[in-house]
């Protein structure tokens, strides 16, 4: 008996499953339910090259601002998706952060007089604290765009322009530089004990000095990582178009160059996935420069 | 827009189908003069003109369309319409002819001086404008928002809090707001502490409260995937107001002072309309403020009370720039229009 009820009940809801979509399709459908947004619309990225002469500056940098120009070359696939390729040449500005600090720190001189003096100084020189900051002279990416939204807006109630959102993934790289000079960062053994060659002969083991602020900073070289963006197009007319983007560059960097998970010593492990946030302003021009324009 | 222009294009244009078509509807009923050379549109006195009006487009239809080729009258203006009779191509062509319309105005006759009548020579001179969706004059917007800091990496303060506008117009509109923060810690506070050696100086912010004035001069819309269509708007806030910092000390043992603030901001956000009273609104704003932190160098033997180290701090211009979001909610919860469609 409870076999058979429990029968009926699935019968019962897959009856109604069943007649469901029937009673739906019946239904009256003004035809305007499933046709597009907008008609006549202007395809305005559909095929079309898109170059776009750019400048870039990071956003809330810790030590250094990053400050350059480049390119963005992208393809549009269709109205929503394209393939692109970005690239930046930039040089450095110290923050307000290392303006404030550096005066506080003493001199690479004074220092070692301290130390010579018999002084344990923890904190690092001016030279040992500014040599170690690294820089960011090229960076870029390669990247899939997807365009969801498309409109138009009045500034003013006189200017109309159209505009279109896009949002952005795929592969950053950045080629990072520090230049800290041997006198400075002088420690070829940070965090590990050596030996040496004593006059007589004899082989001494020298410990770990345990001062990071003599250490390699190990934070130049290519860097690889996720890139993620999204901005917007304003266009000012077919072919041109005023292009506003946040992107996050994120790669492993360890901009300070100092000891970060406090081994006291600097080594790649102070190196962590940091995300390099910058606003970039351009203007697209879209080739062929005539438009089409949808049914 | 774009849609509902079509749409209302459509309609007009269908309109403008309807009269030929009674016009053969009525030659149908009643035995049908032989055909004149006269044109099927605008023929008669009404040259040129069109005509808006259902119950005389029977009448004007019925001795134009008694001149109308049957072609002309394609689509019936009856309840009982045949599908197959509907043409949407040629009439319009031909109605829509500007040229066409100005040719047949001159060619009826001789000029009669007659009072000066302004009607519409062409349906391309009928513009159709969507109203917009939603109106903000006399209503009162209640905007519950939370924020955060933008622009500082050693601090980051979080707020909740609520704003209250009246919109005197679609446009303008006056508000007063308020807010309550709380703050952490960026990882460049202990790393500086830890890698230099050296302890920012911070202040946390308390409360704030303003007085805003805000414009709205760009208003739009887009389309999500080609399908559902979204109006929004752009508007600028200028406001002044009053706050509270204090003071974090680098040393715990030493007490912390607070600041009265004067806080002008200015801000610029993006509202989106989801119904007829709730509208989603994100942006940026601006607090600007002269604070005063902690003074360097302080000891038990040098500002070691709040009172002195108040009178010894260190004062600073400083841009509280916040990104706030949240979901407004408007009253009244309806609106009329007071302009006909």
């Amino acid at each position: 008996m409870k076999t058979h009820t429990v029968l009926a009940v699935v019968a019962a809801l897959a009856a109604s499953g069943a007649v469901s979509p029937l009673a739906h399709a019946d239904r009256r459908q003004n035809s305007l339910a499933a046709d597009v947004a907008v008609r006549h619309r202007r395809l305005l990225v559909k095929n079309r090259f898109e170059f776009a002469p750019l400048f870039e500056s990071t956003i809330n940098a810790d030590f250094r601002h990053v400050l350059g120009g480049g390119a963005k070359l992208e393809y549009h696939l269709g109205d929503m998706f394209s393939i692109g390729v970005i690239g930046v040449a930039s040089t450095s500005l110290d923050t307000k952060l290392v303006d404030k600090i550096v005066p506080t720190l003493m001199t690479q001189q004074e220092k070692q007089t301290m130390v010579g003096n018999g002084v344990n100084v923890r904190e690092p020189s001016r030279d040992e604290f500014v040599d170690r900051l690294n820089t960011m002279p090229f960076h870029g990416a390669a990247y899939l765009s997807l365009t969801p939204w498309y409109g138009k807006l009045a500034a003013f109630g006189q200017a109309y322009v159209a505009f279109d959102f896009y949002f952005q993934a795929g592969v950053a790289f950045a080629q990072l530089s520090s230049n800290c000079p041997v006198t400075i960062c002088s420690d070829k053994f940070p965090g590990t004990s050596h030996t040496i060659k004593n006059p007589d002969g004899t082989m001494d083991t020298v410990p770990a000095d345990l001062n990071p602020n003599n250490d390699p900073p190990l934070n130049d070289g290519s860097r690889v990582g996720l890139y993620l963006g999204g901005g917007i197009h304003v266009f000012l007319n077919d072919f041109l178009a005023l292009d506003l983007t946040v992107r996050d560059y994120a790669f492993t960097d360890n901009p300070s160059g100092a000891d970060f998970n406090a081994d006291l010593f600097v080594s790649n492990a102070d190196n962590r996935f940091l995300h390099h946030l910058f606003f970039g302003a351009g203007i697209s021009v879209m080739l062929p420069t005539a438009v089409k324009r949808t049914p | 827009m774009i849609v509902v222009l079509a749409a209302m294009a459509g309609t007009a244009v269908a309109q403008s189908k309807k009269k030929p078509a009674k016009g053969a509807k009525a030659p149908a009923k009643t035995p049908a003069p032989a055909p004149a050379p006269a044109p099927a549109k605008g023929s008669g006195d009404d040259a040129g003109e069109i005509e808006m009006n259902p119950d005389d487009t029977g009448a004007k239809g019925a001795a134009a369309g008694s001149a109308a080729p049957a072609g002309a009258g394609a689509g019936s203006g009856s309840s009982a319409v045949n599908p197959d009779e509907i043409d949407m191509g040629e009439p319009e062509k031909q109605q829509n002819d500007l040229k066409a319309d100005l040719a047949i105005s001159g060619n009826t006759g001789p000029v009669v001086a007659t009072p000066i009548k302004k009607t519409p020579l062409s349906w391309q001179d009928i513009v159709v404008v969507i109203r917009k969706p939603f109106l903000k004059v006399r209503r009162t917007e209640l905007f519950p928002f939370v924020g955060t800091t933008m622009n500082d990496n050693m601090i980051r303060h979080y707020s909740a809090g609520g704003e209250l506008a009246y919109y005197l117009t679609d446009v303008l509109a006056v508000g007063v707001e308020g807010q309550y923060f709380a703050h952490s810690f960026q990882e460049p506070y202990d790393l500086v502490a830890r890698q230099a050696r050296r302890l920012p100086t911070l202040n946390e912010y308390k409360w704030s409260a303003a007085l805003d004035f805000h414009y709205v001069p760009i208003y739009g819309k887009f389309a999500i995937l080609d399908h559902k269509l979204v109006t929004w708007e752009s508007f600028f806030t200028a406001g002044i107001g009053a706050g509270e910092s204090e003071v974090i000390p680098r040393d715990t043992k030493f007490p912390g002072f607070t600041n009265l603030l004067i806080m002008p901001n200015v801000g610029a956000s993006m509202r989106f309309f989801i119904t007829k009273w709730v509208t989603v609104n994100l942006g940026i704003r601006d607090y600007i403020f002269y604070d005063h932190f902690e003074p360097r160098n302080r000891s038990e033997t040098m500002f070691a009370t709040a009172a002195d180290a108040k009178d010894h701090a260190e004062g600073s211009l400083i841009n509280n720039l916040m990104f706030q979001i949240g979901v407004s909610f408007w009253v009244p919860t309806s609106f009329e229009y007071t302009t006909f469609r």
